[in-house]
């Protein structure tokens, strides 16, 4: 396969208002290339703002994003360079997805041979000449992806692409997305399907409230979680809290410990007089590191405002 | 280069629903009531004055204050739908210097009322023309006359569907978008013309009259000039929203 010349996605201290509401706030954030980078969030987190942004489809208020070291308006071939998917439902419902896809060809200057063969990938050469808007979700969702992949782009950014897929849709979307990686591809999918993530991704950023609360390897995040069993778990989790790790009860005589080393855990229960009758790392499922990472940003935010 | 493609682009999406046909539909519906007119038609004396001279049978085929109202339909709906649909989403991403992507669909909508402009005069005048042998009167319009009507129902065209695409870029709902085409087109130039009594020259029904040769009130060059105000107000004001909005 070509090499593809990189394209890293960097995002600088975004923000975003409406009126006194702040969708994302000083969001910074680098999506490397060679890497499927997974970007989860609650509903509402300002996900899909941050995706605009970044092409260009909303302003921000302030900082940026640039692909490549250029803003999205600012490159010479964006659909060449980037692939998107935004809005899943972006179609006529009374034109075909043939026809679609072949306005966009036509925009880009891209061949209109080269739409029936990104037809043939993503399954939809039977349905072509039928109207989008007898298409079900997951056809839908091929349709966006037909169109992101219409230029054979470097850079993947698509948002919740696995929605309504069949098991059959999703493995195929993720043998491409990786394929893709692997190639040198910058890929950035955001997802709420956690599981589909963990699945998917090298990488993830995790925002919630449009601030950055995770961001790392999926690997190194998963690791970076140790299980304290103590007698003493409240006094630990007193002593851990303050020197900057984030503790949770995990049963009666035990705790969750994260953003601190295992080592550095050991040596403050030393120090504190506190036995420890075992520590260990605990790899952590995506859905317990997300739950927690967004719990524990809403309890940060509720004292910040108290 | 680019904008050929993004007018290739623009002209493919008007083309590639069955938007055009309905409004084929139309026309041709008008042609047909023009020409049942004719066949049945009379004046409040029962006799066939109104199609009698060369003059009268102008003014019945001058279509242009038709084809501007119906391209402002026509420009309305297929500007707004794009944002209803979303379909700019992925316009905007082929072409991120949205106003360049915002003029070749004026252009490429503009090109398409001045089709149907031109179809509806062209069916009326053929409709009337092919009624009036059911009279004891031929088709007296000369050649010179019916390029006019057409040349007029052209202009009015392309003039109306950059008004109506700059109210749908401007209101983003198909059904808001015709709403205020009609406000604009039929509503509130008889309101203004009774506030201002000196301004009746100027809306769109007189001045595509005087494009056809049926009216006189202002000389045609002003009436060109007039038309396309009409025109680049709210396309300019739609485009310049589109410049400041986010899309979504």
């Amino acid at each position: 396969m070509t090499p593809i010349m990189e394209h890293p996605i960097i995002v600088e201290h975004l923000t975003k208002r409406y009126g006194d509401h702040t969708v994302v706030d000083d969001l910074s954030f680098t999506v490397e290339p060679g890497r499927v980078t997974g970007f989860l969030g609650p509903n509402g987190s300002g996900k899909s703002t941050t995706m605009k942004m970044m092409l260009d489809l909303a302003s921000a208020r302030s900082g940026r994003a640039t692909i490549g070291g250029q803003r999205y308006r600012d490159l010479t071939d964006p659909a060449r360079t980037v692939g998107a998917m935004i809005e899943s439902d972006a179609f006529h419902p009374g034109r075909s997805g043939r026809n679609h896809l072949r306005i966009l060809a036509d925009a880009t200057g891209i061949p209109s041979r080269r739409v029936d063969e990104v037809l043939e990938e993503v399954g939809l050469t039977d349905a072509a000449r039928r109207n989008a808007g007898g298409y079900s979700l997951g056809m839908r969702q091929r349709l966006g992806l037909a169109a992101a992949l219409l230029g054979q782009p470097p850079v993947l950014i698509l948002d919740e692409p696995g929605n309504g897929l069949d098991p059959e849709g999703i493995r195929t979307l993720r043998d491409r997305l990786r394929a893709k990686a692997a190639a040198g591809g910058t890929v950035f999918v955001s997802s709420h399907l956690l599981d589909e993530v963990g699945h998917l991704a090298d990488d993830v950023i995790v925002i919630n409230k449009g601030r950055l609360i995770a961001q790392g390897s999926l690997a190194e995040l998963q690791q970076g979680v140790s299980l304290v069993r103590t007698i003493d778990a409240d006094r630990l989790a007193t002593v851990l809290d303050r020197a900057g790790a984030v503790t949770e009860a995990h049963g009666p005589d035990s705790l969750i410990v994260r953003d601190m080393p295992i080592d550095e855990i050991g040596d403050r229960a030393f120090a504190a007089g506190v036995a420890l009758h075992e520590l260990s790392p605990r790899a952590g499922s995506l859905e317990e590191l997300f739950l927690s990472w967004t719990a524990t940003q809403s309890v940060d935010q509720e004292v910040t405002r108290s | 280069m680019n904008t050929i493609r993004l007018i290739r682009s623009e002209l493919r999406k008007l083309t590639s629903t069955k938007m055009p046909w309905a409004f084929l539909a139309v026309l041709a519906a008008l042609a047909g009531i023009n020409a049942f007119a004719v066949v049945a038609g009379t004046d409040f004396d029962g006799s066939k004055a109104f199609i009698a001279t060369e003059a009268d049978q102008q003014s019945l085929v001058a279509f242009a204050a038709n084809a501007f109202a119906i391209a402002g339909l026509f420009g309305a709906i297929a500007a707004a739908r794009e944002y209803g649909h979303h379909t700019v989403v992925p316009t905007f991403l082929a072409e991120p210097r949205r106003h360049r992507a915002v003029l070749s669909q004026f252009g490429a909508i503009g090109l398409g009322g001045g089709v149907l402009g031109l179809v509806g005069a062209g069916l009326t005048a053929a409709a009337v023309a092919v009624a009036l042998p059911t009279t004891d009167y031929g088709f007296l319009v000369s050649t010179g006359n019916l390029t006019r009507v057409l040349a007029a129902s052209l202009l009015a065209g392309v003039a109306g569907a950059i008004l109506g695409a700059g109210i749908g870029t401007l209101v983003r709902n198909v059904g808001g978008a015709v709403t205020g085409v009609v406000l604009v087109l039929l509503i509130a130039p008889p309101l203004v013309v009774q506030l201002a009594s000196g301004t009746a020259s100027w809306m769109p029904s007189v001045l595509a009259n005087v494009l056809s040769g049926v009216g006189n009130e202002v000389v045609p060059a002003a009436a060109v000039a007039a038309m396309a105000v009409w025109a680049v107000v709210p396309a300019a004001a739609g485009l310049i929203a589109v410049e400041r909005r986010d899309v979504d």
